[in-house]
């Protein structure tokens, strides 16, 4: 477990997402970087179902198929729960109706956000190349870039920029904004978390906002 | 009377009555009836027909005898009052609570009455008929004790006449150690490792009989050891048998390691009379051996490897470094054989592996067996606490995946073989060369902590009689492990070396080398000789076979000589004197300063051989100091 920083990037009009994807893929194995199979971050969102409250509150239950054993749960002030898989059998009775009772949560229907694609190795650093698929659509681009040996962000931050700058432009100028507040402390899978969660939660946003007509639940 | 001081109020209770409660906890009270209501309802209770004084017991007291009248009375007239009853009631038992203080407060404060006891006559002793009566209890008794007395003596009788391998007696011996059960009229036992986490498919079953021989015996001494009690083992489980490994190189039939597993007792035929527990103990170790076999053959076919392992009929061959076998071989004699296969010759055997074998099966038994606790009690059985705690601690594919492999008998037994056969080279080799080159002396120093698959050996090259110079210790670390040896240098440098004895014993003698330099650079130290120049790499003279030799020049204080060390791995050691420059005249007009004539000369070869001294560094103080001119 590494440093790991987590880029959007932009597709042009012109093209499409595809295109975008294969583009990058071809600059890193020009680089030398082999694939070394696929991976996963995929989130589902769930919301809390009591009357009283006057707010309704979201629990986001990420996996990553780089923790597999490993089921990621951020509430929405932040806090990120650290637990095995069997935790999404709790989740599952959490919503489960009872009779007589509503469920304390609810699954946000076509609110599944997933990132997905191809995982490379080159040396130190792990590259994933994903395209974000929001409810079977495809959003955008996500860049995941691991540097292995490192676990301070702040000790491994030139040295990855410049890495990112070979083959991504100058998307990579500054850290993103979830690592820039710790910047010297260690890093640890559930800063990952955090990263897709504050993409997401973008494309999300963007989808809503061109899609006024239809706003989800 | 004190009647007067007692008050009793009569009302009603202020509580509200609970009708029902409902699922959310609220209480639904009963209004409080009005006085109206409530009179109503009591009048409603009243049995206006019923007469009150057949409900009567006996009367206790005088009082009451009144209060029943008076009761009777108001019966009579009931619907003159509704309360008549209930006040009647109140007041015969205001009457007999009085009657019952009045009574207590007699009783106890003693100026109104005493009480005294009442003396009673004692009965007529009658000591005739209670003597008799005890005497009769006494014996009957004693008769019951005596009684029991005389079965125990009996039984332990019986038990010292019994003869000592009596059938049963045998059979209680055999059951505290082996498992035994009944299945109709045969007693059936097993010898199998199941019950300790096996999971061979032979199974191990043997029958119990009673030895009718010996019942009819001739009393011979012979018959009396025998025991009543005879097993009856499978054959495939008879004679006695062992896995041999042997370590051997493929060229010469030479046995770097051999080690011969075998259970704590008893190898070798044993005659076919023996003790039931030497039998079982027997048929035991050969299922023992057979399922180490048998996994063992089964994991050699199962695994690649470069050179693949060969299993021919009761042997696993396996190459461990080139020319370097592994064999492992079940030897499985009936008893009734010969002895050949047993290699008797062979007494000496590793210790080391011999444990390590009669481990590694055992390990797995008990890993079978002792699975951790799971948590919680839901989860699945048998995950390791390293697992339980990878998903809440996140951890990594790779960890993952590292944590499911996991290593077979065969492979453990031939990295522990690897690492043998590398210790043992390596111990062979130091020696030999310490023994080949006496001048420095060679020390190795072997870790008293190793593991199976690792050990460590420090190198120490002093010469003799200058162990106290620190600086010419040439000491180097070698960590042997399973395929190479890594090694460190005294300057920290770190090679690794593969398990080629020549490579060792190449490090040796350049490290025999260097010590020789070091040699140098400490007594010119000690001598106040000038240390010129050190090379540790020279680029001239004769080429080594291997690494470089490195070189010394030495001058002396006066400048006027100088002393050139070369020392290389395989040329040895040229010590190199200048001679003054003789040639040159000494009145030369262009030489100004004596000193000038220090930069001519010819170096010529010192014969070490031809100098006193017992090793090189006497030898060099020798020269130093007899050519150091006084100034």
């Amino acid at each position: 477990m590494g440093t790991i920083d987590v880029y959007p990037y932009p597709v042009p009009e012109e093209k499409s997402g595809q295109q975008v994807v294969d583009t990058i893929q071809k600059q890193l194995e020009l680089l030398g970087a082999h694939k070394s199979g696929n991976f996963c971050v995929d989130c589902e969102s769930y919301q809390s179902n009591i009357q009283t409250a006057t707010q309704q509150r979201l629990l986001h239950l990420f996996h990553n198929s780089e923790q597999p054993a490993t089921c990621f749960s951020v509430l929405d002030s932040g806090i990120c729960l650290v637990s095995d898989l069997l935790f999404e059998v709790l989740v599952l009775k959490l919503t489960e109706k009872k009779t007589g009772k509503e469920c304390y949560y609810q699954q946000r229907k076509g609110f599944k956000v997933e990132s997905k694609g191809q995982r490379y190795e080159l040396g130190d650093f792990i590259v994933k190349v994903g395209s974000v698929i929001l409810a079977s659509n495809f959003r955008g681009i996500l860049i995941e870039v691991e540097y292995c040996p490192c676990v301070i962000p702040s000790e491994c931050w030139n040295l990855m920029k410049e890495f990112m700058q070979s083959f991504m432009g100058n998307m990579a100028e500054n850290p993103p904004a979830h690592i820039k507040s710790k910047m010297d402390t260690i890093y640890t899978p559930e800063d990952t978390i955090q990263q897709y969660l504050e993409h997401f939660n973008n494309f999300r946003k963007a989808t809503s906002a061109s899609v006024p007509a239809t706003p989800n639940r | 009377m004190a009647s007067a001081s007692v008050n009793v109020s009569v009302e009603a209770v202020q509580e509200h009555k609970i009708q029902e409660v409902t699922l959310d906890g609220q209480e639904i009270y009963i209004p409080p009836l009005s006085m109206s209501e409530n009179l109503a309802k009591l009048a409603h209770k009243i049995d206006f027909y019923k007469d009150e004084s057949e409900d009567k017991g006996k009367p206790t007291s005088e009082g009451e005898k009144e209060a029943e009248e008076e009761a009777s009375k108001a019966a009579v007239q009931p619907s003159l009052w509704p309360w008549d009853n209930i006040r009647n009631k109140l007041k015969a038992a205001l009457t007999e609570m009085s009657v019952l203080l009045d009574v207590l407060n007699i009783a106890k404060e003693k100026r109104y009455m005493l009480l005294d006891h009442v003396s009673q006559d004692a009965p007529e002793a009658k000591s005739a008929i209670q003597l008799m009566a005890k005497k009769k209890g006494l014996q009957s008794a004693a008769g019951v004790l005596l009684a029991g007395a005389e079965r125990l003596k009996k039984s332990q009788q019986e038990m010292g006449n019994r003869p000592q391998n009596e059938f049963h007696i045998e059979l209680l011996k055999l059951r505290q150690n082996w498992r035994l059960k009944k299945v109709g009229k045969t007693i059936l036992g097993d010898l199998s490792y199941k019950s300790a986490g096996s999971r061979f498919w032979q199974g191990g079953s043997f029958e119990v009989i009673k030895n009718t021989n010996i019942a009819s015996g001739e009393g011979d001494t012979m018959a009396s050891t025998r025991s009543s009690l005879e097993v009856v083992i499978p054959t495939e489980l008879e004679g006695s048998a062992f896995v041999q490994v042997e370590v051997k190189t493929v060229e010469g039939s030479m046995n770097l390691t051999s080690a011969i597993l075998r259970m704590p007792h008893g190898l070798g035929p044993y005659p076919s009379d023996a003790h039931w527990q030497t039998k079982l103990e027997a048929a035991q170790n050969v299922l023992f051996c057979k399922e180490l076999f048998s996994q063992l053959a089964r994991e050699a076919v199962q695994l690649k490897s470069f050179v693949p392992y060969i299993v021919v009929g009761n042997q696993i061959i396996s190459n461990v470094f080139p020319n370097v076998q592994l064999s492992i071989v079940l030897c499985h004699s009936t008893g009734k054989k010969d002895k050949k296969s047993q290699h008797p010759g062979k007494v000496e055997h590793n210790h080391v592996l011999e444990h390590s074998l009669h481990q590694l099966l055992r390990e797995v038994h008990f890993k079978s067996l002792n699975m951790s606790v799971p948590h919680p009690v839901t989860a699945t059985i048998g995950v390791t606490k390293r697992r339980r705690m990878a998903g809440s601690e996140a951890i990594g594919r790779r960890e993952l995946l590292e944590m499911t492999e996991s290593e077979t008998l065969l492979e453990q037994i031939i990295k522990q073989t690897r690492h043998a056969v590398l210790r043992l080279r390596t111990m062979k080799v130091i020696d030999a060369v310490a023994s080949k080159y006496p001048d420095p002396q060679i020390c190795a120093h072997w870790s008293c902590l190793n593991s199976s698959l690792e050990s460590n050996v420090r190198v120490i090259i002093t010469s003799q009689g200058y162990e106290a110079m620190r600086p010419t210790w040439q000491s180097m670390y070698l960590e042997i492990g399973v395929n190479d040896i890594k090694v460190v240098t005294r300057e920290r440098r770190r090679i690794i070396l593969s398990f080629e004895e020549k490579e060792i014993e190449d490090l040796i003698l350049w490290q025999i080398s260097q010590h020789h330099i070091a040699v140098c650079q400490s007594l010119a130290r000690l001598l106040s000789w000038q240390y010129i120049s050190h090379s540790s790499a020279t680029g001239v003279g004769e080429m080594e076979d291997f690494a470089t030799a490195s070189s010394v020049l030495l001058v002396s204080p006066n400048s006027d000589k100088a002393i050139a060390v070369r020392s290389g791995p395989t040329t040895g050691l040229h010590v190199h004197m200048k001679s003054d420059a003789k040639d040159i005249d000494a009145e030369l007009a262009s030489i100004l300063e004596a000193k000038w004539h220090n930069l001519t000369g010819t170096f010529k070869e010192v014969d070490l051989n031809r100098i006193d001294g017992r090793n090189f560094a006497t030898k060099l103080e020798l020269i130093m100091a007899s050519v150091t001119r006084k100034r």
